[in-house]
């Protein structure tokens, strides 16, 4: 029987274990690659100007994205509000009462499809629903298409974390004589609180950063927000706009737009990650 | 006392009540997509027939529209970010678990997470500003100095294009991918690995042989992942892949992807055709979407019943 | 019929002063709870069969028998936290009061305020020593904030936890030990003021010296609960019951006095599970 060269086997293990550090190096490297990109070429346009001021016709110096800052937080605040109690009611129910169900099994696969749903096809639908029918574009219409994109997030996280919870600590809370609503409220939430709230910051974190809902709902201004149902600035779309329009002076405050995006994003998923590790402790 | 009781268990009803409600509002959502896409499309549907998937024009002037170079885009850039990205997750996994020291591992795990934290309209700024251009200074001249006689790589070597954009979507689905792979390599139990490494087996045959035969259904799975995000990405792609509605086999050239069209000609779409067309790829997207996770969760499903076998 | 009559109609007569003794004490006794014809599924797998119980007032009823013959899940029925689980459905006759648990149509809320549950494993709430304890009075009763401290001390003190605890009512409930978070549950659910306490194997996750302690509590607390305690420890079965039933495989093979289960058992069965001849 011809013995297979120890050699070979050795070279073959150790070509695999190059190609996996470096590929893993690869990675990093582009990691480091774009946050330093965005972080130089972002800085340049940062000034108080930038963050204050409204802006201005491209070649006229001195103008801002603060309406457009504005208004990213007006429309997140928004799709919070909607989109955080009905997502974590949906887990509450996949979690507390359909875990044997007919009715939770189509849930959770019409969760898991629109987990996966391009974010533009949602700008569409609501497109089609809020702003086709009433003939405007609006704040509204854009964090109604982020509450969809964060729904079925929030639902999974928080149908995840409640399932965490021992069964024996729902039984107690029910044998001693709680309502049900009382016992997921009181006790199980807590239980499971430091999941919950990780969930619901990352969906956002995720939700902060999107673009395409919000090309066709709230679409984009010039002017601070005026009202809800107005088109509304915001720092995505603006960031998408100014990079593709051919002026020097709006690509440039696109990198600082992209710059407070992406610094805002990262901190927030920095943030949750060492809290989560906090609490754990 | 009984004031008390009877608050209770109405709350408990209202309380069930909302709870179902929002569950039943994401199937909703998703019904709802699906009817106001039709809705939304069906002048195009009425006018074009199953010839919208099958032609190349895309006219706004003589009105005439076809879905093919689109549909083209997006699976070739899929294409080609997954041809990327899945071997490249699956050696990163392995690295991860198996080869790194704990130190290490863990930060460089969670700088590959960090990539998919990046908002995807930073990936199209960077591609179209930084990458782009250097992808055409020092790549593509490369490429088509050893490669071109392929007609992959024909073309004048522009740096956006359909290669660009399918490079960047694998950056994009790399850390999706590595994360469910990273999951699935812990899971194959302790005893198993060291029972072949007990054998004598490198730590390459050990992954290839034993790690991946165990874990195959679950690093399918991870793919399935990375494809669904790819086909919908919608903001990095749209900066680098140069919106034209020719299909060219060169992958210098440019295309677009059925998001990116829609991102970049929506605005402009004034006429009712034109908007049914756009609205008509939507669904066309949304279906393939639907496609790959109808086969995503059957294959799962398929998983949960073998993995007792193992 | 009595009791003993039937629960031998399937089996071999075994006549005797056992039968005699033990009809006697049922007539003297009042009964907290009848259990008659229980049958219990979980889905189309039947756990419990035609059980026939009678749990005496103000005494300590054991619940012995080998691992997953149907213990846990008989007390599981008396204050309905199976309803919990979809697939489990129980069919019979469980009097409480006069009325039939199982199908009344009436607030099961006040039915698990009366009859009180302790689990294997310490199940404290994620808050502080005085809110767990506080939690259940503040579901059932309008308390003001001095009538609630006051209720959670007397409770705390039944429950011989106050002395240890006195300081450290704002500590989250996981700062105690094993035995103290028991007894904490314990105390917990004698503050609503239950009539029967449910102990499902108690002091089987709990070290033996504070086993000892929540054993010495049983004690003191029977004057004033009908205590039905389920245990895989026979001589804990043997130290602190009145009564003892015997369950093998969902049904009830025997059920009487302890003292006369342990030393002249009626039934074969009975004694082979008692010398360990299995189990």
């Amino acid at each position: 029987m011809k013995r297979r060269s120890g050699k070979s086997r050795k070279i073959a293990d150790w070509t695999v274990r190059a190609l996996s550090s470096l590929a893993a190096l690869i990675g990093i490297v582009f990691l480091v690659w774009i946050l330093y990109e965005v972080t130089i070429r972002g800085a340049k346009a940062l000034s108080p100007d930038f963050f204050f001021k409204l802006p201005t016709p491209p070649g006229i110096p001195g103008g801002g994205v603060a309406n457009a800052i504005l208004g990213t937080l007006v429309i997140i605040i928004m799709a919070a509000l909607i989109g955080v109690p009905t997502g974590i009611l949906a887990g509450v129910y996949l979690s507390e009462f359909g875990q044997e169900t007919r009715f939770g099994a189509y849930v959770r696969f019409a969760n898991n499809v629109m987990m996966g749903v391009p974010s533009i096809i949602v700008g569409l639908f609501v497109y089609t629903l809020l702003v086709l029918s009433t003939g405007h574009f609006s704040a509204y219409a854009g964090a109604v298409a982020l509450a969809i994109i964060m729904l079925p997030v929030i639902a999974r996280t928080t149908e995840d974390m409640l399932q965490l919870v021992p069964n024996g600590l729902r039984e107690a809370a029910l044998a001693i004589g709680s309502p049900r609503w009382k016992a997921t409220f009181s006790v199980i939430f807590r239980a499971a609180k430091s999941g919950l709230i990780t969930g619901v910051l990352l969906a956002m974190a995720r939700v902060s950063g999107e673009t395409a809902p919000l090309l066709f709902t709230a679409m984009n201004g010039p002017y601070w927000p005026r009202s809800l149902t107005q088109p509304t600035p915001n720092l995505t779309v603006t960031i998408f706009n100014y990079a593709m329009s051919p002026y020097r002076d709006w690509q440039q405050t696109a990198w600082g737009a992209a710059l407070v995006i992406m610094a805002a994003v990262l901190a927030l998923n920095i943030f949750t990650r060492l809290s989560l590790r906090e609490a754990k402790k | 006392m009984a004031e008390k009781k009877k608050r209770h268990i109405n709350a408990d009803i209202l309380f069930k009540a909302a709870a179902s409600f929002c569950a039943a509002l994401i199937f909703i959502i998703m019904a709802g997509i699906l009817i106001e896409l039709f809705r939304g499309s069906h002048l195009a549907i009425s006018k074009f027939g199953f010839s919208f998937l099958t032609s190349q024009q895309w006219n706004p002037v003589t009105q005439q529209f076809g879905a093919l170079s689109s549909i083209y885009g997006t699976l070739v850039s899929t294409a080609i970010a997954m041809l990327i990205a899945v071997p490249l997750s699956l050696v990163i996994a392995l690295f991860l678990v198996e080869l790194a020291p704990p130190a290490l591992s863990r930060p460089v795990g969670y700088a590959i997470e960090l990539l998919a934290a990046i908002p995807s309209i930073i990936y199209g700024m960077w591609g179209l500003f930084v990458f782009a251009p250097f992808l055409s200074q020092y790549v593509q001249p490369l490429l088509k100095k050893y490669l071109g006689f392929t007609p992959f790589f024909q073309g004048p070597p522009m740096g956006i294009g359909m290669l660009t954009a399918g490079i960047i979507l694998s950056l994009m689905i790399l850390p999706f991918i590595s994360a469910v792979m990273r999951d699935v390599f812990q899971m194959v139990p302790a005893v198993v690995k060291e029972s072949a490494f007990g054998m004598g087996a490198t730590t390459w045959e050990v992954t290839r042989k034993v790690t991946i035969r165990y874990g195959m259904q679950g690093l399918i799975g991870a793919s399935f992942l990375g494809l669904g995000r790819a086909i919908g990405e919608t903001m990095a792609v749209t900066f680098v892949i140069g919106n034209d509605h020719r299909i060219s086999a060169s992958l210098f050239a440019a295309g677009n992807s059925i998001a990116s069209t829609l991102a970049n000609e929506f605005a402009e779409a004034s006429d009712k055709l034109y908007l049914n067309s756009l609205i008509e790829l939507g669904l066309v997207l949304f279906l393939i979407t639907l496609l790959i996770q109808i086969a995503a969760q059957l294959w799962l499903k398929r998983l949960q019943k073998t993995v007792g076998s193992q | 019929m009595t009791l003993l009559e039937v629960n031998n109609k399937s089996a071999e007569p075994e006549p005797g002063p056992v039968g005699s003794e033990v009809i006697g004490s049922y007539l003297n006794s009042q009964n907290r709870i009848s259990v008659r014809k229980l049958n219990f599924w979980y889905g189309e797998h039947q756990a419990l069969f035609d059980n026939n119980l009678d749990i005496a007032a103000n005494k300590v009823t054991a619940i012995i028998g080998p691992s997953g013959c149907g213990k846990s899940t008989h007390i599981r029925v008396y204050n309905r936290i199976y309803k919990l689980y979809r697939e489990q459905h129980a069919e019979g006759e469980v009097i409480l009061d006069g009325q039939n648990i199982l199908t009344a149509e009436e607030d099961f809320i006040e039915l698990r305020r009366k009859i009180g549950m302790i689990f294997q494993r310490p199940t404290t709430f994620p808050m502080s020593v005085f809110e767990n304890v506080a939690y259940g009075l503040r579901l059932h009763y309008k308390l003001s904030r001095g009538e609630l401290r006051d209720r959670v001390e007397k409770a705390l003190s039944r429950a011989v936890l106050w002395e240890e605890v006195k300081d450290k009512l704002n500590h989250p409930a996981t700062a105690l030990s094993g035995g103290q978070q028991q007894r904490l549950c314990i105390a917990r659910a004698i503050a609503v003021e239950p009539e029967v306490l449910l102990m499902d194997e108690p002091t089987s996750a709990i070290d033996p010296v504070a086993t000892a302690k929540i054993e010495e509590l049983i004690e003191s607390l029977k004057p004033n609960y009908t205590i039905v305690i389920v245990t895989h420890n026979m001589q804990q079965a043997a130290r602190i019951s009145d009564f003892t039933a015997f369950f093998y495989e969902g049904h009830i093979i025997e059920y009487g006095i302890t003292r006369q289960i342990f030393t002249k058992p009626g039934k074969k069965q009975t004694e082979n599970y008692i010398t360990g001849r299995f189990g």
